[in-house]
């Protein structure tokens, strides 16, 4: 039963919507009959009982309407259904002046319906006035302010801007700027400053500074403003500290205020002509000079490079480096500039110039001494900064003749000389190779220095082990000796000297023996094949061996002459024998 | 033979350059610009032909074949004021944010790779060569000391700057682009999301490449895809 109910509910407001059941109407009204220039008036156009067939859409000269934005509204009072449909439009005035709203007509439900015509009033913006304020019934207002009446022609001077908002104001939106009229005034850059409070005859407020930087362009009578700006805000209810619920999500009133400034007069002077130096270029300001010229020893031709930098207060824009044109001796390119500036107003900062000339020949001695003239508009005075001249050193150049093409023939497509001119000659021409890190014969020769170093410390580590071993180095030294002994005994043998061949063969028998019983060598005798225990550890035909070659040498005093195949034969066999002797382990 | 040949072919690449500069001096810039291009082709280099050649392509109005070339140039002879003048100059010509070396880039461009290297090699050498004489030599160990010291110093601080010169000239590589304007797309492909517009003579970090499209960055940091057809790729950040 009651979603029978709730279906014919539906089907009644639907039916309400879809066709008209009572008469329709129309009207339309404004939310306010006067606004200044730079506020927005809202226009509303209501129907009751249908809606339009088409949403109207009025046009007035001077005023710019705009759909913001439709809604529809139902209620039901005492049992009987109404349906209200509403078209918002914002008016926003592009002039000051009294404007009608003619009637709006508009088709609905069949029936042909118009409204009557609207008045609004578009006054000009003007600033509160004192009383007012200092009463504290204004919640905001603006103020323009300048530190000086008088200013001259390209000076730049920085107005204070501040936005007052009285203490009841919660929160606030960024301020829109809807008229900043100047007369001889160029605007430059603005910057925010840090928010401060105040009090302002009996209430406090919230100072918001902004600082704009204008350069005068032209001298008699100047004007800045009035300034209007519009401003969201919130305000806080006059109900609202009695209402903790909505303190605490932060509610208040929405409020769209107009601010506006004074109009301040001003006094542009002429830049003065006394004292006024040739080759001022119209710098105002507070400025320093430096500059750098590089290389100051060149071949004639060859590019130099002047760097001016000019730093100070004042506006770097327009600062230009004086005319150089007229230089005797020099080629002289055009100018690079280059501006660093410090500060949100972008008035402190450095202009950096940089210019390539090429000296022409050999007669030039010095880059000639430079000046910079600039107005102080604080003293009023003109200055003159010099740099000294700079000694260069110019070589003279091998004269070489241009082929005649290019001495007789003027371009084509004349463009300015802004590149250096291109080179005679090709240089010294390569094939486009790899690099050297990219080729492998190169990184291969990267390993001898360290095959060197690995080969020179094995050579000493092994050089400190043979310090540190004299028992390795004796073994060393006397294979080495045993080595050379046998091509001796051999040599000894075929030239058949019996008396050297035994002398050199016992004693290398004794070294032998000795290094290998670890005993001085002349201890060495026939006996310590017998007496010594490692010996007699030793394989007899090891033995045997040394005592028949200790036996041949002590024959040779007292025996005949013997022949070379013999003496060979006993050199083969004490070979055989210290081999074994060599291999002994001790 | 070899000799001969190679005398026979600088007569004749001179002879080459010197017709193109008689081109430029006509002020038949493209003309010029062309003739200097064949030179390269036939692998000849020199710092000269390719500062010449990036003047002729700056007059034709290639401002990023300009770049391109004369960055080639700078990087055969970075220490050349002619080339660093002129390609400082025609880099101002160029509008929009556009790659700048840093300081630290600029400091290692003053030499060259090969320079680089060879600085590196003299000092592994001067280094290895004295640690090979502390070892045939023990007695100069101590007098030794200090200069090996600084040597094995000097040549890891070579070593590690020629690493950043190696990676920088075989891993990274620069985008110029070289048609009068350029439209970065979101993907290697045709009918991709426009991503950034860049202008001719705009320098690019390559990102990566895919088929015949490459990834460039610009100096804000903003990526996208070009066709390669309208950049000229150059090694080295």
């Amino acid at each position: 039963m009651r979603f029978i109910l709730k279906i014919s509910l539906v089907l009644g407001v639907a039916l309400l919507m879809c066709s008209p059941v009572w008469a329709a109407s129309f009207t339309a009204s404004l939310d306010r009959e006067a606004i200044t220039l730079g506020e927005s008036a809202t226009l509303s156009l209501a129907f009751e009982g249908g809606q339009p067939q088409t949403a109207p859409s009025p046009n007035v000269p001077g005023l710019q309407i705009i759909n913001v934005g439709n809604s529809q509204n139902f209620s039901i009072v005492n049992n009987q259904m109404s349906s209200v449909v509403t078209l918002t439009y914002s008016i926003t005035p592009q002039r000051v002046g009294r404007f009608i709203i003619p009637a709006i007509a508009a088709d609905v439900g069949g029936q042909h319906l118009s409204s009557p015509a609207l008045r609004l009033t578009v006054e000009k913006p003007a600033p509160p006035s004192a009383a007012g304020i200092n009463s504290g019934n204004e919640i905001a207002f603006m103020k323009l302010s300048l530190p000086t009446d008088k200013v001259y022609v390209g000076q730049t001077v920085v107005a204070q801007l501040q936005i007052y908002l009285r203490d009841d104001v919660v929160n606030y939106g960024q301020p829109q700027f809807s008229g900043t009229p100047m007369d001889g005034f160029v605007l430059g850059k603005n910057a925010g400053g840090g928010r401060s409070r105040a009090q302002v005859g009996n209430r406090v407020y919230t100072v918001i500074p902004i600082s704009l930087a204008f350069t005068a362009v032209k001298s008699g009578p100047l004007t800045l403003g009035p300034f209007t700006a519009n401003m969201a805000i919130v305000v806080n209810s006059p109900n609202q500290n009695n209402d903790p619920f909505r303190s605490f999500f932060n509610q208040g009133e929405q409020k769209q205020v107009t601010l506006t400034t004074d109009m301040l007069h001003v006094q542009g002077q002429p830049l003065p002509t006394e004292g006024r130096p040739g080759n001022f270029s119209g710098a105002v300001g507070d400025f320093t000079l430096n500059s750098s010229v590089g290389p100051t020893n060149v071949a004639a031709g060859d590019p130099v490079t002047i760097r001016v930098q000019i730093s100070g207060h004042g506006s770097l824009d327009s600062i230009t480096l004086p005319d150089q044109s007229a230089l005797n001796g020099f080629k002289i390119f055009p100018p690079t500039a280059k501006t660093d500036v410090s500060g949100q107003l972008g008035l402190d900062g450095t202009k950096t110039f940089e210019e390539i000339v090429t000296p022409q020949s050999a007669e030039v001695h010095e880059w000639p001494q430079f000046s910079f003239s600039f107005f102080n508009p604080e003293e009023g005075r003109y200055h003159t900064l010099y740099q000294p001249a700079v000694p260069l050193i110019v070589k003279a150049v091998s004269a070489t003749t241009l082929p005649p093409l290019v001495k007789n023939a003027p371009p084509e497509n004349q463009t300015p000389r802004d590149i250096l001119p291109i080179k005679q000659s090709p240089g010294v021409i390569e094939k486009a190779s790899q690099p050297l890190i990219a080729r492998p014969i190169f990184l291969a020769a990267q390993s001898v220095p360290v095959v060197a170093f690995l080969a020179a410390l094995i050579w000493r580590r092994r050089t400190d082990s043979l310090a540190n071993n004299p028992r390795l180095r004796r073994k060393l030294q006397v294979a080495q000796l045993v080595q050379d002994g046998l091509v001796d005994l051999k040599k000894f043998a075929a030239e058949n000297k019996p008396d050297e061949f035994f002398a050199l063969l016992f004693r290398l028998l004794q070294e032998q023996l000795g290094e290998r019983l670890d005993c001085p060598a002349t201890a060495i005798t026939e006996n310590v094949v017998e007496e010594n225990s490692i010996l007699r550890r030793a394989p007899d035909s090891m033995r045997d061996g040394l005592r028949e070659l200790f036996q041949l040498c002590n024959q040779a005093r007292y025996a005949p002459v013997r022949g070379t195949a013999e003496l060979n034969s006993v050199a083969m066999h004490f070979g055989k024998v210290v081999g074994e002797l060599q291999n002994l382990k001790t | 033979m070899l000799l001969c040949a190679g005398k026979l072919c600088a007569t004749e690449t001179a002879a080459d350059f010197a017709t193109a500069n008689e081109l430029y001096a006509k002020g038949k810039f493209t003309d010029a610009a062309a003739a200097y291009e064949k030179i390269l082709q036939t692998g000849a280099l020199s710092p000269e032909l390719l500062f010449n050649c990036g003047n002729a392509e700056f007059k034709a109005g290639n401002t990023g074949r300009a770049i391109a070339a004369l960055q080639r140039a700078e990087q055969l002879a970075p220490r050349d004021a002619e080339i660093r003048a002129n390609l400082d100059f025609v880099r101002s010509q160029v509008p929009g944010a556009t790659l700048r070396e840093r300081r630290w880039q600029n400091w290692l461009g003053a030499l060259t790779l090969n320079e680089w290297t060879w600085l590196t090699v003299v000092v592994f050498w001067l280094t290895f060569i004295l640690l090979a004489a502390r070892q045939v030599r023990p007695a100069l160990a101590p007098r030794l000391k200090n200069a090996t010291f600084v040597f094995i110093g000097v040549t890891i601080l070579a070593g590690v700057v020629l690493g950043i010169q190696v990676d920088s000239h075989f891993s990274q590589s620069t985008a110029v682009v070289i048609t009068a304007e350029a439209t970065a797309r979101s993907g290697p492909f045709a009918d991709a999301q426009n991503a950034f517009i860049t202008h001719n003579g705009a320098e690019l970090s390559v990102v990566s490449r895919h088929d015949d499209w490459v990834q460039v960055a610009d100096a804000s940091g903003k990526s996208g895809w070009l066709p390669v057809k309208q950049v000229e790729l150059l090694r080295g950040a």
